[in-house]
């Protein structure tokens, strides 16, 4: 009996010939990071293990990314606290403003096919971009892997779903997986690992194909994982990625289920109001005023996003009562867009850029509140009724191109129906 | 709670629903400066009016709930909340993927079964190496048992116990 994908990483980490969904395991664990919102637990945690030489430090990231910049002492605080843990164990900082935890851990080559990766945020599955096992874990555990390198993982079952044909001009990753969501539903896919194989995958760059695993997190997916392929060692070489591993699912691999999705067919799809799951095309969504619209996020924060958004926007202005905030994942995103000129395009046409991190997804840096009443249009991956501070506010999800041309009008809109709106990534 | 053995334990059943989500129901997420005290005197309140003091009256129990407990990001804090509230055994159709781990790892049991026919109040008693529970309204189910490693790691009061004794992780089954 063949393995998949997940079985095969999980089965080496854990020393063991082979193991099947289902089975408990120890694993060693190759890279661990922990976020600002769970560090100072963790912290505690590991003082308690009283581990004397946390020799797991140097394969360990802190990264401030949740409260940056801290809206408030108590926010500066920890931050202090995680600098001068980092300083006396080694650990990997990454301070305010050098961007989100799943943007710098691969920018900065801590991972490669075949690893296994944890991280204190559910969104540590986008690592399966790169062919490793990401998943996210909590305070705990984390501080159990700086303390001992080891984890215990259930090894989950797996979902093959295979992706027929390249999307078309103007549909991005994020519309796919919100497609998926409107299939399966919020949390479907609980504990399941899922498998994207086929054309629709190979033709993706990957910033979308980071978005495709990365948004599995609100399918409730344990992992979601791709084959390696040329643009993936390219990518890991380029960011100084250790050599790759990559794994590869047996043919006889078992799976728990196996579905078919006609890519090439796809249209633009958005989350409706306060659901993550409550999909419709967007152009079946007529006379939807929109009043602020987020690009940024772990999910779609990157280059491609924001060339996307400023291929719409370029030479043109936001509609009149529209405001617009774009937070890039990293600081590298940040300068890779300002040397493109895309800055310039996006600050004329009416938008501000904040610093690099997660404060256009969850409302606790304080700078990124909607008023009573208003509808946000969002690049985000979670909308739920009060994600931004204020749950007299609407938001509804789409991709970076969506949100631009949703911007543009006023209302939200079918990236395809605006010009640049089918712009495409160069490949 | 009549035993505190977690091999075989006995307890009231306090039940909700589906799909309920800890983050919102029992930990101070959007509670700013809330305390997990405070957050334990009123937790799923909104899910089920009065839970928490029926909770506190009886002095803790078993938590039974429907499918997806502890869905979406699921903050550990929600078990330390539980714990104030001793309840150190969860009963559910089905777990969220992190509320799961964070049980565990913070010493509360959980296993899955069909958890549909269960009173609000009754007596429940559970065997968790063979999987059983048993309740006084005359119900017997059969739940797919813990791994004993996990059942391990429980029975120690959670992860960091569980290394303190064994930091090789060796698993004393």
């Amino acid at each position: 009996m063949g393995s998949t994908i997940s079985e095969k990483i999980l089965a080496k980490h854990s020393s063991q010939e082979q193991v099947q969904a289902g089975d408990v395991v120890v694993c060693a664990v190759d890279y661990a990071m922990m976020t600002d919102t769970r560090s100072v637990n963790a912290i505690q945690m590991i003082g308690k293990l009283g581990s004397k030489s946390l020799s797991f430090a140097g394969q360990t990231a802190m990264v401030m990314d949740h409260y940056s910049p801290p809206p408030n002492e108590e926010a500066a605080q920890i931050h202090t606290t995680m600098r001068a843990f980092a300083k006396e164990t080694g650990t990997k900082l990454y301070d305010i403003g050098e961007g989100i935890c799943h943007q710098v851990l691969p920018e900065g080559g801590h991972l490669t096919c075949g690893d296994l990766t944890v991280g204190t945020d559910t969104h540590s599955v986008t690592y399966g971009a790169f062919n490793a096992f990401g998943t996210g874990i909590e305070g705990t555990d984390v501080s159990a892997v700086m303390a001992s390198g080891k984890i215990w993982l259930r090894v989950p079952e797996t979902i093959r779903v295979e992706l027929k044909g390249p999307l078309q001009a103007g549909v991005w990753a994020k519309d796919l997986t919100l497609f998926m969501l409107g299939k399966f539903g919020a949390e479907g896919l609980n504990y399941k690992a899922i498998e994207y194989v086929g054309s629709g995958v190979a033709a993706m760059d990957i910033d979308d194909r980071m978005t495709l695993c990365n948004h599995a997190a609100e399918l409730g997916a344990k992992a979601a994982i791709l084959e390696a392929d040329e643009k993936t060692l390219q990518w890991l070489q380029a960011h100084g990625a250790k050599p790759p591993q990559p794994v590869k699912a047996d043919q006889d691999a078992v799976y728990v289920q196996s579905i078919v999705v006609d890519t090439a067919q796809l249209a633009p799809q958005v989350a409706r109001k306060h659901q993550v799951d409550d999909i419709v095309s967007a152009h079946e969504v007529t006379h939807q005023k929109i009043q602020f619209a987020l690009i940024g996020t772990c999910t779609n924060g990157r280059l491609d996003d924001i060339r996307q958004a400023a291929a719409i926007l370029k030479g043109r202005q936001l509609a009149p009562g529209v405001r617009m905030i774009v937070t890039p994942a990293s600081r590298k995103i940040y300068l890779d867009a300002l040397r493109e000129g895309l800055i310039e395009i996006l600050t004329m046409a009416g938008a501000s850029f904040e610093a690099a991190g997660c404060g256009t997804c969850v409302g606790i840096t304080n700078h990124l509140v909607p008023g009573n009443g208003d509808t946000v249009i969002s690049t985000a991956n979670r909308n739920f009724k009060g994600r931004l501070t204020n749950d007299r506010a609407e938001i509804w999800l789409g991709s970076a191109a969506t949100v631009a041309a949703s911007a543009l009008t006023g209302y939200i809109t079918d990236p395809r129906t605006v010009k640049g709106g089918e712009w495409r990534s160069i490949k | 709670m009549s035993s505190t053995n977690l091999i075989q334990l006995s307890g009231k059943a306090f039940v909700l629903g589906d799909h309920i989500n800890t983050d919102l129901h029992c930990s101070s997420k959007y509670l700013p400066g809330k305390d997990a005290l405070y957050v334990s005197k009123i937790a799923f309140e909104q899910a089920s009016p009065g839970f928490a003091n029926r909770v506190h009256e009886l002095g803790g129990g078993i938590l039974v709930a429907g499918e997806n407990f502890g869905i979406n990001s699921s903050r550990e804090q929600a078990t330390h909340i539980l714990l104030l509230m001793n309840i150190r055994v969860i009963i559910a159709k089905s777990f969220g993927r992190q509320f799961f781990r964070n049980a565990i790892n913070n010493g509360i049991a959980v296993l899955e079964c069909d958890t549909s026919q269960i009173l609000e109040g009754e007596d429940l008693a559970i065997d968790f190496y063979a999987g059983t529970v048993v309740s006084s309204s005359g119900l017997r189910l059969q739940a797919k048992p813990l791994p004993r490693e996990i059942m391990k790691i429980v029975e120690l009061g959670g992860l960091i116990p569980f290394l303190q004794k064994h930091p090789d992780w060796s698993f004393p089954v």
